[in-house]
């Protein structure tokens, strides 16, 4: 690996004519270790690359080693690195387009694709003088380029068929919208997956990646049931030693199922270091509004970079719900005086409670489903039902 | 693509008056005191981008200085100009801050100088979207105002940003601050409990977050996220001029939510008492509570204080809600200011 440039363009061209992705993926990492031989930093290899490589492997090639060559500089330059990628990129989809009926080189694609992501990351990081999120989105509009070439490959068997790559790409592609916060470019890539005949075929590993963030999609359209079955495959699916994977899934699960009636154990919470949640689903259950609030306030950092504040401030209303549901148990009568509710909500901390929002309140939840009964005004009295009165949340 | 400078200091470029004033091609406001075909003050009009126009001129395009000058004229002069009704000075600003928004695309000008003109045209959409927000659809396209509103409002937004990253640049005076703000506010009320605004707003700089108003604004917004439109309602009273307008054109569609939440929770043998919707549903008059309540198929009791019969059958699912209309608490408010310091920002409560 430590050899001449020609040795270099040698091996690169045994590997695309024994059409070998992995291996030819691995010439064209940014990780791998030909990366820090400096016989490989040219700035201009395309006479050298042309010799051994034909169009476009050429063009592939001559882009990677310029990716290399500005990446040695010193200081390191980041965005000519990221330019040539780009180009690099391109020159892929020229690669893809031209092979019909194969589909070897796809590891060549992700390969290229992720590094892609990592030096816009890294520009993003490094210069100062474009909009955040900028080079990322051009880096997307790359990665779309092949992913256009992949989808529309519809004539392939299925074994050939370049729309095997997709779901890689497509969590690519997640990642950055996710991280550029352009959420509503997901959509058209989930439609393609979903249309796919074979989606169920894809490797797991991708398929988890998928589910995770179709499930925090869905979590941000207030899908909370889709959001769920998503996540809830994420990780059970996801192997016990990616710990900080399962963490990570964990941290939009809890909350959703918490908004849909359960409640996290303990056991698992302390596993994965998130007994913030332990306390917050404590004071769920008891209708401790004050509390709640402050543990919200105190971790309110944390909950804003998780993305999750939103969420789990639309537990306020279960939190009243079970508060309320403690007065039943207190009263043990199916006709409960408001100015109850009332004093229940100044007792946990709600001081500038009227009787007009508690009735407000009230109304909602029944209007939801979360209490059964009905209010009198003129009595001011909540009626609730003989039968479950505060059904389930699960059933709600 | 070269960046064109502007370097006209008229409200309209030579050319344009000339070839305007010959072809007669000029609007009331611009007539010498109303009188036909005597040019008065010409400000340049929209024209979009199309193939066979020609690249546009340096001194077609106005100087900064010249474009904040021509803002203020239009929303001072011509906005308390009471010669016409309302709409038709609408309709004149609207086209001829169009312009100046071409303008700063056409000019690139930098994020501090986009923000400072976006700004008032971001308030004069938000006070013209209350306003005239019970005019027919043939007068005036309440959809179109939002349109541009949120385009404005992004525009503005995204040049906070880039100041936010770019510290050296940025020198926020007070006033800067203070109009960031409230634009900030401006957005919240105008997005209420949208996720994109709120997740804006957890990751906003500390004094804006702590802006006494902006946390006002972005409270109701959670609260409309959480449901809790009782606190939503409460607190739009509480919002200065224009954020109290804007907000109380989302009125209607809050009133019908609590409506119909109400047809579930509230049994239908007993009466609930019109005073207590009055406060909720923060409606002025007992008629106007009927003919809400009638809207929507809701049965209201003739005798006096009026009473509405809560039935869940009764109400109409498939009725329309509302349209908007003009509330007498914010006219009161609204009364009280002068309209071009509020629009131009130099007055903020």
């Amino acid at each position: 690996m430590f050899g001449s440039l020609a040795n270099y363009l040698s091996n690169v061209e045994r590997c695309a004519e024994a059409c070998s992705g992995q291996a030819l993926s691995d010439f064209l990492s940014l990780r791998d270790v030909h990366v820090q031989n400096d016989k490989l930093h040219v700035a201009q290899p395309e006479k050298m690359v042309e010799r051994y490589l034909d169009a476009p492997l050429d063009e592939v090639v001559g882009a990677h080693l310029k990716v290399i060559y500005y990446l040695a500089q010193n200081p390191t330059n980041y965005m000519e690195a990221y330019t040539q990628q780009a180009a690099c990129c391109s020159a892929v989809v020229k690669l893809l387009q031209m092979m019909k009926d194969e589909n070897w080189c796809l590891p060549v694609m992700y390969r290229v694709c992720l590094d892609l992501r990592y030096l816009a990351q890294a520009c993003e990081k490094h210069g100062r003088s474009f909009t955040p999120g900028q080079i990322l989105e051009k880096a997307a509009d790359c990665m779309m380029a092949c992913f256009r070439v992949c989808a529309a490959d519809g004539r392939a068997s299925e074994e050939e068929t370049k729309r095997l790559g997709m779901m890689n790409l497509v969590n690519q592609l997640f990642k950055i919208y996710f991280r550029i916060n352009k959420l509503h470019l997901c959509k058209p890539l989930i439609r393609a997956i979903d249309n796919c005949a074979f989606k169920d075929t894809f490797p797991l590993p991708e398929q988890i990646t998928y589910k995770y963030f179709v499930g925090r999609r869905a979590m941000f359209d207030s899908n909370y049931r889709m959001a769920v079955e998503d996540l809830s495959y994420a990780f059970t699916h996801c192997p016990d030693r990616f710990g900080s994977n399962k963490r990570l899934i964990l941290i939009y699960l809890v909350p959703v199922k918490m908004l849909l009636g359960y409640l996290p154990s303990k056991v698992l919470l302390q596993r994965h270091d998130l007994l913030l949640f332990h306390d917050l689903a404590q004071t769920l259950k008891a209708g401790n509004v004050n509390k709640f609030d402050e543990i919200v306030r105190e971790n309110e950092k944390v909950l804003i970079r998780s993305g999750i504040y939103l969420l789990v401030e639309k537990l306020k209303f279960i939190v009243y719900r079970n508060l309320f549901k403690k007065v039943f148990a207190i009263r043990q009568t199916h006709q409960l005086d408001l100015g109850d509710f009332m004093t229940a909500l100044q007792f946990v901390g709600v001081t500038d409670v009227s009787l007009d929002e508690t009735h407000c309140i009230i109304a909602n939840l029944i209007y939801e489903g979360k209490i059964k009964g009905y209010i009198s005004y003129a009595h001011n009295k909540l009626v609730v039902s003989k039968q479950n009165p505060f059904p389930p949340l699960i059933s709600v | 693509m070269a960046k064109i400078q502007g370097t006209c200091n008229e409200f309209c470029p030579n050319a344009e008056i000339k070839m305007r004033v010959r072809e007669r091609m000029l609007h009331f406001f611009e007539l010498k005191n109303g009188q036909k075909n005597v040019p008065g003050i010409l400000v340049k009009e929209f024209t979009r981008s199309a193939a066979d126009v020609k690249m546009p001129k340096g001194e077609d395009m106005r100087t900064m200085e010249c474009l904040t000058r021509t803002v203020e004229y239009l929303l001072k002069e011509i906005v308390m100009d009471n010669r016409m009704p309302y709409r038709m000075a609408y309709d004149f600003i609207f086209d001829r801050l169009r312009a100046v928004r071409r303008e700063i695309v056409i000019q690139m000008f930098d994020a501090q100088q986009t923000a400072k003109l976006l700004e008032p045209i971001v308030m004069f959409l938000a006070y013209s979207r209350y306003r005239l927000c019970d005019e027919p659809i043939e007068l005036f396209d309440a959809k179109i105002c939002d349109q541009h509103l949120q385009d404005c409002l992004t525009g503005v937004l995204r040049c906070y940003k880039t100041l936010d990253e770019d510290e050296s640049k940025s020198r926020h005076t007070i006033r800067d601050i203070q109009r960031r703000c409230f634009i900030e506010s401006v957005y919240q009320v105008f997005n209420l409990g949208c996720p994109e605004s709120m997740e804006r707003a957890l990751t906003l700089p500390d004094h804006v977050r702590q802006d006494p108003t902006f946390k006002i604004c972005f409270q109701m917004s959670l609260f409309y996220h959480q449901g809790n439109l009782y606190r939503v309602l409460m607190g739009l009273p509480k919002l200065p001029h224009i954020l109290c307008a804007l907000a109380a054109t989302k009125l209607q569609t809050m009133r019908r939510r609590v409506l119909q939440m109400f047809t579930h929770a509230y049994n239908k043998q007993f009466d609930v008492p019109g005073s207590y919707l009055l406060r909720v549903m923060l409606i002025d008059s007992p008629t106007h509570l009927k003919q809400q309540c009638g809207h929507y198929g809701l049965e209201v009791s003739k005798d006096v204080p009026k009473a509405v019969r809560f039935n869940k059958s009764d109400f109409i699912n498939s009725a329309e809600t509302i349209k908007e209309q003009h509330e007498p608490f914010v006219d009161s408010k609204l009364k009280l200011v002068y309209l071009p310091e509020v629009l131009l920002l130099k007055k903020f409560v």
